[in-house]
């Protein structure tokens, strides 16, 4: 496009009086850059100043000087117009007062020794923004070929069936897949349910036989029992999806990656991309490739993954001092269920009635953990089943022992009931041994609420197992993507199909497969029914965004995507095997396959790519190198002191807001530091470093989200891989004799605002150390 | 403390917790709040809390032999504070009236006491016995000379009176000499199993020594001065106990002076005595403080509508209050001349006091005895109540 510039700078906010807006305006005027001032940019002759210049002058790339770019973000949209916002106010006059950093004086003013380090910092800014826009382009949306807005329901539980009511409601085609002969899960083997509605406190009849029937009233789903999925191939809003009997052996089952020992020769040294991918094929001989779509294979536009749980089974002599394995009479909540399903609670080696039955909700011993994969619904199953005891036994008694007694939100009202009742009993504690006792059983316990070691005769013992993730021991979704067929990283969620808890539920690795139900985390049948609802929409967001040609999630609506320049690719995979949505697949040659719709723009490709051949339109390598080479470097040639400069590299999902917050707290830090927002850690290219370091920067930090087993990386690995990249570019920082402590990395979360001056001030204080960068003025 | 303790929930104990008044115990969730509200729980091992868990599962050897159920004066401040409602005192109140009724013989006294449907035979024991012995002795005459004046002892023998009284507080010895006699054995064999003593036997005379001192506590209400829910009830229980008290005293005067006075030349002396005499004073001061105390609790109990009042409760503060009045009434009666009015009312007084001695093991009265032992054991055992 034919840029034709305009700065506008506002004088709003303290702007003016702080600044000498005058000055600031040569800047722009020194590379003929129109420039016009305001007294209030967002004000109403603000917006009409900038609409006039858009509509009577042709201009169409805007630097607005003003206020963060997270406020009045609406007010400064225009279509079709690049517009770039320097942070005059939250990052240069907020957290720089002139009462810390006092303004010249008359006499100041021709000392040429006299350092304004508001004023440098708001000319920085203001250059680093004029920079970018030369730099940045708008982008197109990217449109699919094909685009099919069905919605495929892996799973026909509670879960997948409402999540496919849900859809339908809304209008969507939906199709159901079932490895069972039938619909309904594990919610159609139990004699009762928890409470679902107000006031939540007694058991209701199971209702899924009810859902199975609403489900008939919707000509839009189609129900395919005695399915399972073979291959999931493509992207949102055109996934190729082959379907299967279980236990089936297809050509189109998915292939899976070769294990770390097959990519290497004999003498260790790795293979290169034709011979990985030869031994590759060999490895799943009989399946094709991921590449190789299924021409019989139905379409489909997003997937929801509601395939829910199975018991856990405990390994052989795992809970040996529970008499598990040993004792016929103790048995698993599941076991139980199915007893009580069937009738009355019995025991089951002689068949005589279980009328003192102990719920054991911990294993004991070391810790006073739970059992795995319990949690909520076990302690509700725990007191459901304890009055089941109730219902068969005028006469009978339920013991609960627990180490922990999870009843989250209304469902403590069931709590409360059943505590009510009279012949059951709970407490805290720890169950010791479980034991023989002529025709019965004996449970002993320590610790308890009675104050005592205590021993209870007992009939029955259940132990409080829990709800294990079907994806814990198969992929389920079976991606025919290069990463592999099921999500990574699972582990650190116990195998839970999940990507990040707290902030974004549905959302799994994987763009356009959203997990819903007890494959996210053990949930009642209530939790699930609302689960799946939100699935469903999310599945909704996604056709409806991918059909647009942007971005789902997080960066929702996003219209940029990766572009690669692939004449200069090398095939080093790295992007492939970096990118933390598996958005990328390789060819049998390496080369890399983008598949836009299953990207979520987070830029790590481009971050890894050692040739930089991976850019977006409005920010690339070039774009953000472009703004470090235009922060001013003073040198001794121009004071006898010169103040250093500092790079901070901020991820714009929480480290920039957080740095805004700081701005709006009057929270002041070193004037020394100049920042360019990055859309995650992941994307940094760590020739920015470089060439902040070869400018003469004296050092550079990376501030950006939590990683590890807890991460907060909207990108899952984003701040995890440039944690590693910064790492390795100490050694390349060594070589050029420069201390690799000039460049380090800060973990923040949106809410610690209050400790980043510290965190700057401290890095600045260790760059001053140091000394200068000895190549400033090279 | 260090053994394992089988643990079989007497479900129906549980029941009848609930039925007398308790029927919230489970829904405590041993927090311990009631411990700490209760100003007057001891340090180590305080109650509440620890009666609730094994109240709410059916642990009824830990309850009914526990000193600590009598230590509690039921003023409420547990029950206020509870976040869960279970109404801490309510519960020990029921446990209370379960403990009674398992410490009295015969049983089937105990369990008429806790019904309101048999107190027609309850009070028709002391009417048909009146009738019947005073008629074939002859002691009842139902038309005394009213010559001098209206005189108790023509329409009532005196011989009539104490035959049937005396007989009464025989029995009400007896059988609180054989619960007095267990719950002794429970309480402490209690106490040494939850660390609550380390007394290994109750000598006699150490433990006469501290029933001597928690006497003037107990006279003195200091521990119902601690509560702050049910402050106005403590001088309310004091007038009904000093009432009770004098007229005690005074009805021992009586009995020795007109039993003595059987061995003057003259010949017995009879009543009704001068309105000069102090005695005189001392006897209607008495009743007009059991009237007005009971009265007092009546209305208390009555506006407290957080606090469960039954029968077992209704009963003794009615019969209190009957005792009261009717003596009053029958002094009263006889002043204004009122022979028919006055004799009945005598009738019906000493039906009133003939339930009040020979049921006193089986009624809430018997807290009398057991709060008096139990707080007199805590002293000899050494917990600092």
């Amino acid at each position: 496009m034919d840029k034709k510039y305009g700065v506008y700078i506002c004088e709003g906010c303290g702007i003016g009086e702080a600044l000498d807006i005058e000055k600031l305006c040569d800047v722009p005027k020194e590379d003929s850059f129109p420039v016009k001032t305001c007294p209030i940019l967002c004000s109403q002759e603000g917006v009409e100043l900038l609409k006039k210049d858009i509509a009577d002058e042709g201009v169409n790339t805007l630097v607005l000087a003003a206020c963060s770019r997270r406020v009045l973000y609406d007010v400064f949209r225009f279509d079709g117009c690049i517009v770039d916002r320097v942070n005059l106010r939250e990052q240069v006059i907020w957290s720089h007062p002139r009462s810390t950093y006092p303004a010249p004086t008359e006499e100041q003013k021709d000392d040429e020794e006299f350092i304004d380090h508001v004023q440098m910092m708001a000319e920085d800014y203001l250059k680093m923004g004029m920079a970018r826009v030369q730099r940045v382009d708008l982008p197109e949306p990217y449109k699919l070929e094909t685009f099919n807005r069905k919605i495929l329901v892996i799973g026909g539980g509670i879960t997948g069936i409402s999540a496919a009511i849900e859809a339908a409601k809304t209008g969507y085609e939906v199709t159901i897949v079932e490895k069972e002969s039938a619909l309904g899960g594990q919610a159609k083997k139990w004699r009762k349910q928890l409470p679902g509605a107000y006031p939540y406190d007694s058991l209701i009849l199971p209702t899924v036989e009810d859902k199975i029937e609403e489900l008939q009233n919707y000509s839009t789903i189609t129900v395919m029992t005695e399915t399972v999925v073979a291959r999931i191939a493509g992207e949102p809003g055109d996934f190729t999806v082959t379907f299967k009997k279980p236990g089936e052996k297809t050509e189109f089952d998915v292939p899976y990656p070769l294990p770390d020992e097959m990519k290497v020769d004999e003498n260790g040294k790795e293979l290169d991309a034709e011979a990985l991918h030869a031994k590759f094929m060999e490895y799943n001989k009989g399946k094709q490739d991921i590449l190789t779509f299924d021409p019989n294979g139905e379409k489909f536009g997003a997937v929801i993954l509601a395939a829910g749980w199975r018991p856990y089974e405990p390994k052989e002599g795992e809970f040996a001092h529970l008499g598990f394995g040993e004792i016929a009479d103790v048995v698993t909540n599941y076991q139980v269920e199915g007893i009580a399903a069937g009738g009355k609670i019995t025991r089951p080696s002689d068949g005589k009635e279980a009328k003192s039955v102990v719920f054991i909700q911990s294993p004991g011993q070391a810790d006073d953990k739970d059992f795995a994969y319990s949690g909520a619904v076990t302690s509700l199953v725990a007191l459901k089943q304890a009055k089941y005891v109730r219902e068969d036994y005028s006469d009978g008694k339920a013991y609960v022992f627990y180490q922990h007694m999870r009843t989250v939100g209304l469902t403590e009202n069931f709590y409360k009931n059943i505590q009510q009742d009279q012949g059951i009993f709970l407490t805290k504690g720890a169950v010791t041994s479980v034991s023989k006792n002529g025709d019965g059983l004996i449970v002993e316990a320590e610790h308890t609420l009675l104050g005592e070691k205590i021993q209870v005769k007992a009939d029955l013992v259940v132990l409080a197992t829990g709800m294990v993730p079907v994806t814990k021991d198969d992929p389920v979704v079976n991606l025919a993507y290069r990463q592999g067929p099921g999500f990574r990283d699972n582990e650190i969620f116990d195998e839970y199909a999940d990507s990040n808890f707290i902030c974004f539920p549905y959302e799994t690795q994987r763009t356009g497969i959203y997990a819903a139900g007890s494959i996210r985390r053990s949930m009642t049948v209530e939790e699930s029914i609302e689960d799946a609802t939100g699935a469903a929409l999310k599945a909704i967001q996604c056709l409806e965004s991918v059909n647009r040609g942007v971005s789902v999630h997080p960066r929702s609506g996003d219209m940029t995507i990766p572009d690669f320049f692939f004449q200069r690719c090398t095939q080093c995979k790295r992007c492939t095997e970096e990118c933390p949505f598996g958005a990328i697949d390789d060819d049998e040659k390496g080369t890399p396959k983008p598949n836009p719709a299953r990207c979520r723009r987070c830029g790590t490709c481009m971050g890894c790519c050692p040739e930089r051949i991976i850019n977006f339109v409005d920010y690339s390598i070039d774009s953000v190198a472009s703004m470090i080479k235009a922060i001013g470097v003073p040198s001794e040639d121009d004071y006898d002191e010169p103040p250093l400069r500092i790079l901070g590299l901020v991820c714009e999902n929480d480290a920039y807001p957080a740095l805004d917050i700081v701005g709006l707290n009057r929270l002041t830090y070193s004037a020394q530091v100049r920042f360019v927002p990055v859309r995650c850690l992941g994307s940094v290219n760590v020739v920015w470093i470089k060439d902040a370091m070869a400018k003469g920067l004296d050092g550079v930090f990376l501030l950006g989200c939590k990683h590890g087993d807890d991460y907060q990386c909207h990108f899952v690995k984003g701040s995890e891989l440039a944690d590693i990249r910064v790492k390795k570019i100490g050694d390349a920082l060594a070589s050029l004799a420069l201390e690799e402590e000039r460049v380090a990395q800060f973990q923040v979360a949106i809410d610690e605002y209050d400790k980043i001056p510290q965190i700057i001030d401290d890095f600045v204080a260790s760059i001053e150390e140091m000394g200068p960068n000895p190549f400033k003025g090279f | 403390m260090a053994d394992t303790y089988l643990i079989e929930p007497d479900l129906d104990f549980i029941k009848e917790v609930g039925a007398l008044g308790g029927e919230d115990l489970k829904k405590c969730y041993q927090c311990a709040t009631c411990s700490v509200a209760c100003a007057i729980s001891p340090d180590t091992k305080p109650f509440p809390r620890k009666e609730m868990i094994a109240a709410s599962w059916g642990l009824k050897d830990r309850l009914v032999g526990n000193s600590d159920i009598w230590l509690c004066h039921n003023c409420g401040d547990c029950s206020t504070r509870c976040p869960r409602e279970a109404k801490p005192g309510d519960v020990l109140a029921a446990v209370r009236e379960y403990a009674i009724s398992a410490y009295a013989r015969p049983k089937a006294l105990a369990r008429a006491l806790r019904d309101p449907k048999k107190l027609p035979i309850l009070v028709a024991i002391p009417v048909v016995l009146f009738l019947v012995i005073g008629t074939i002795t002859g002691l009842l005459d139902f038309t005394p000379d009213l010559s001098e004046g209206i005189k108790h002892y023509k329409f009532f023998s005196t011989w009539l009176v104490d035959m049937h009284m005396v007989a009464a507080a025989i029995f009400m010895i007896a059988v609180f000499a054989m619960g007095l006699k267990r719950f002794l054995g429970d309480i402490h064999q209690n106490a040494l199993q939850e660390g609550k003593t380390d007394k290994e036997k109750i000598e006699v005379v150490g433990f006469f020594v501290a029933l001597l001192k928690v006497i003037p506590t107990i006279l003195k209400h200091n521990k119902f001065s601690d509560c702050t829910e049910n402050k106005e009830r403590e001088i309310a229980h004091m007038l009904t106990i000093f009432g009770f008290i004098g007229l005690f005293i005074v009805t021992s005067i009586v009995f020795v002076f007109i039993w003595g006075s059987y061995l003057l030349p003259s010949g017995p002396i009879h009543g009704p005595w001068s309105m000069w005499n102090p005695i005189k004073w001392l006897a209607n001061a008495s009743g007009i403080a059991l009237i007005g105390g009971t009265v007092w609790l009546i209305i208390n109990r009555r506006s407290k509508k957080d606090q469960k009042s039954g029968y077992w409760d209704w009963y003794l503060i009615y019969l209190a209050f009957g005792l009261g009045v009717s003596g009053m009434g029958t002094e009263l009666t006889r002043i204004a001349g009122w022979a028919f009015i006055c004799y009945l009312l005598y009738f019906i007084h000493l039906v009133f006091v003939f339930c009040m001695i020979a049921y006193l093991p089986f009624s809430k009265l018997a807290h009398l005895v057991y709060r008096t032992v139990a707080m007199a054991y805590n002293e000899y055992a050494g917990r600092n109540f």
